[in-house]
Formats: structure tokens, sequence, C-alpha cells
């Protein structure tokens, strides 16, 4: 902590003759950085009541009323909460605390009239809601973070963190508006699980993880099912020793019921499947709640 | 300027207040219904606000989805006494708007000024409805009560995120004169607002 005090003795280093010309600007935000907070710490410190913030202060909130009213595009809503859910989860899974963000800013200026109490909110146990899309975005999360979790105890850190980045790359299509998600899991139970997305302009991104390594000319090949068509070949990509895998492609269409599947092909350019897929998932619109 | 008036007074709890504060007591409870309730009470001014200071779809729509996310993650640091969620809540989008503008101008030089106020300042021409306890009809008057330099100066701070020097250099006036213009505009507008 920093003593607010310069050599000079006054609170912030300005005289209250300063602060009380710096008020309609600071309750408005029109100061540098440096200057908010030279006047913070002088009304930190100041014996007087300087009321003149709040004077000026409590005029602020009603700017706001002369905004012209827009609303907002429909797939924000979407996006907010699939990222408060992600929050969420990672939270559960991980046993910590919301993740550290920056303090929201409390009033541009000191509060209108403050009351003799202020109480912050008790946090309690909470009764949750069931969301079928945070199911969705559970399962991703499970993925990455119990992925992250067991590799790193078998000192395999650095594979877990490229496989976390492919799937915060595929998280990032997944916020986008009118995006669908699929989780990729092995038919058998056991093998490569991932997470795909599929944007409305039809870029897909899949990030999987536990593939059995590559080699000569083999591929892991991604393929579309719609209903009625025969997979067709969206793309393919090796794999190395640390089993992990991603591709990203366009031309996808955004249709939820899509079947995403991979396959392990002998060489790239197949045209059809030589065999079982090793990892299949179909898209889901991560817009689906109930309450 | 001894004889002052004080503070706008406290308002008067409604039942929006209740609700909003029963909302934050469940997100800090991490119950992701109560942040999508708040979200859809205050989703068209947090985005109104938030575009006003951008001007930028894209742009608006991240600052309210970290203002939003910011409430989600920081339920409890709410303090009941200074202030009602909607205005902290808001306080936030506007913040958020503020900083965004400010590091995109870090890289784009300012336009130069025009003779003629930009139409960004002039009085909007439709008031929505304010959904909050502040009567729009007021806030229309007493903005429209101020002088087109006051109401500049406070525009130019409040949504375009300038500071006062920036004000100054930017409508070519001295500094003291744009300090006083705020400060008089917001005495002003607490004048009229006040019962």
């Amino acid at each position: 902590m920093t003593d607010p005090r310069l050599p000079g003795g006054q609170p912030g280093g300005l005289t209250c003759d300063e602060v009380r010309d710096l008020a309609a600007s600071f309750v408005l935000g029109a100061l540098t950085e440096a200057e908010m907070d030279a006047v913070r710490a002088h009304l930190a410190d100041c014996p007087e009541t300087h009321d003149e913030f709040a004077e000026l202060g409590s005029v602020v909130p009603a700017l706001d009323a002369a905004v012209p009213l827009m609303e907002p595009p429909s797939g924000l809503r979407d996006r907010i909460m699939a990222a408060a859910a992600a929050d969420l989860d990672t939270r559960r899974l991980t046993g910590l605390a919301p993740v550290a963000t920056p303090a929201p800013p409390q009033q541009t200026g000191p509060a209108p009239a403050p009351t003799p109490t202020a109480r912050p909110i008790p946090i309690e146990t909470a009764r949750r809601r069931s969301w079928t899309w945070v199911a969705g975005i559970a399962a991703v999360l499970a993925i990455v973070l119990l992925g992250a979790w067991n590799l790193s105890l078998q000192g395999q850190l650095s594979a877990a963190q490229t496989y976390q980045r492919q799937v915060a790359a595929v998280l990032d299509a997944a916020s986008q508006p009118g995006a669908l998600t699929a989780v990729l899991a092995p038919p058998s139970g056991q093998g490569p699980n991932g997470l795909a997305a599929v944007t409305s302009d039809g870029a897909m991104r899949i990030a999987m993880r536990d593939l059995a390594p590559t080699s000569g000319d083999e591929v892991y090949e991604a393929w579309m099912i719609l209903p009625n068509t025969p997979p067709a070949p969206v793309g393919g990509f090796t794999v190395g020793s640390d089993g992990s895998g991603f591709i990203e492609a366009g031309g996808v269409p955004a249709q939820p019921g899509l079947v995403l599947a991979l396959t392990r092909e002998p060489r790239p350019g197949m045209t059809a499947p030589s065999g079982d897929p090793v990892s299949v998932g179909t898209t889901t619109s991560t817009a689906t709640s109930t309450s | 300027m001894s004889e002052s008036p004080g503070p706008l007074p406290l308002r008067v709890a409604t039942v929006a207040d209740d609700a909003d504060r029963a909302a934050l007591e469940r997100i800090a409870r991490d119950e992701l219904g109560a942040l999508d309730d708040l979200y859809e009470r205050y989703k068209t001014m947090a985005y109104s606000i938030a575009y006003r200071i951008t001007n930028d779809a894209t742009l608006a729509e991240d600052v309210v989805q970290e203002a939003f996310l910011g409430v989600w993650r920081n339920a409890t640091r709410y303090v009941e006494g200074r202030g009602s969620v909607k205005t902290w809540l808001l306080s936030i989008v506007h913040h958020r708007a503020i900083d965004a503008v400010r590091r995109r101008r870090a890289t784009v030089d300012l336009p130069e000024r025009d003779d003629a106020p930009p139409p960004a300042l002039r009085l909007p021409d439709v008031w929505g409805d304010v959904a909050s306890n502040l009567d729009a009809d007021e806030v229309r008057a007493a903005l429209a009560s101020l002088s087109d330099v006051q109401r500049e100066a406070l525009e130019l701070a409040y949504f375009g995120g300038l500071t006062q020097t920036e004000i100054a250099e930017r409508t070519g006036t001295p500094l003291g004169t744009v300090k006083s213009r705020m400060r008089l505009g917001l005495l002003a507008m607490r004048e009229m607002l006040s019962p």
C-alpha cells in the first residue's frame, strides 16, 4: 500500500480546492486514471467531507435515461448464459471461487447519499436450475478439466495445455450467435473424445483427445452425415504422441442433428470411411434451455 | 457555492429494487436463472448505453457480455447501501464501454472536429421508456434546459469517454471553461431533477 500523501503533505498530492475543481470531471469519469487515483486517494484521507462529489455524482445515473433505446441481438443472451454456465462448471469441477475478474466499478463517483448500513449479500448453498445446454457445456468442461488433471498427474501437462488451447478455439466458435455444438464420444464408451462447434456461416472446429498416434500415411478423417446422405469428408489430420488433434474446416451446414464422426484412415483423401468411427457426436443448439 | 443543496434525496425502494436485490442474491448462490432474469430486465438499457458509447454493435455486445459476466462473478461485492442494483449494473456497463472506447481510440486518431456539433450530441428525437424510477420526461427537460455547450461537455465526457483535457482540445475551449461547463451542467440537472 503506497502512501497517498506526497511530500507536500496533501492527501493524494492534491489540495482540497484542486479536488473540488476536479469533482465534476471525476463523477463523469473525465479524468485520466492517474488523476482518478489521486482524487480517490485524497478523498480517502481528507478530513473534509467533500459533499460536492455526492451532490454532482447523484445526477450522473440520470444521464443514462437520455440514451435512445435499442434492443440487443437475440444471440447475445445465449452467449452470456453459455459463458456464465461455463464459468459455473469450471468452479464446480475445480472447487474454486469465481474466476478472478477486476472488481466491477462502483459508481463513477461517490454514491449518492449512502445509507448508514452497507450489507454485502450473503452466499448460501444453491439450488440449481436445470439447463439442458448446460449439460453439454458441463460435459465439455469435464473433458477439459478432468483431462488436464489426469494428464498432469502423468507428467503430460503440455499435452493437456495443447488440448485446452484447442478446446478454447472450439468454445470461441461455439460462443458465436447461432452456433451449434457437439460432444464427440467413442461408440464403445472407451476411446477418443472431444468437442466440435459449427458456426452459422459453416465454419467447423473439432478438438479431440485420447487419439492413438498416426503413423506413415495414416490420418484421422472427420465426416459430416446429414439424414439419408452418405458421409461426406470434412478434412483430416495426423496425431502425435500427445494424442490430441484439431481440425478447422468450412462448408459445414449449421443444422441441428448433423452427425459428426471421426475415423482412422490409411491415407488422406478417402471419399468414404474405410472403417467404423472412433468417435461420434450430434450437433445441438446451445440456445435451448429449460427452467 | 456555500449554499449547496446537497445530493438528490434517496429514492424510495421500489418493487423493482427488491426484485433486483433478490436476483442478485440468487446470482450469488450461482443460480443461472437469476442472471437470465436480470439480463431480461436490463438488456435493453445495458445494450443501449453500450451502443451509445461505442457506436459499434459488435463492441457493444462484447461490453454487455463482459458486464453481465462481471455481475455473475462479483455479485457478492455489491454493497446495498451504495446504490440500486440497476445503477450498479449500468455503471459497470458504462465503465466497460468507456474502457473499450479508450482502448480503441488509442490506436485510431480522433476525427477532425467539425464546426457543427456532432449529430450524437443533439438531443435524441425519440425517447424510449425508461425502465427505472427516473422519469424520462424530467430527464429530458433537465437536459434540454442546459446550454448547448454544457450539454456538449457532459456528452463528450460521459458518453464520449473523453477526459477533460481531451474535451478542451476537441472543442478548442480552455480547460477551466470545460470544467465549469460540466459542473454547471450537472448542477442545473440536479436542480431540475430535485423534487
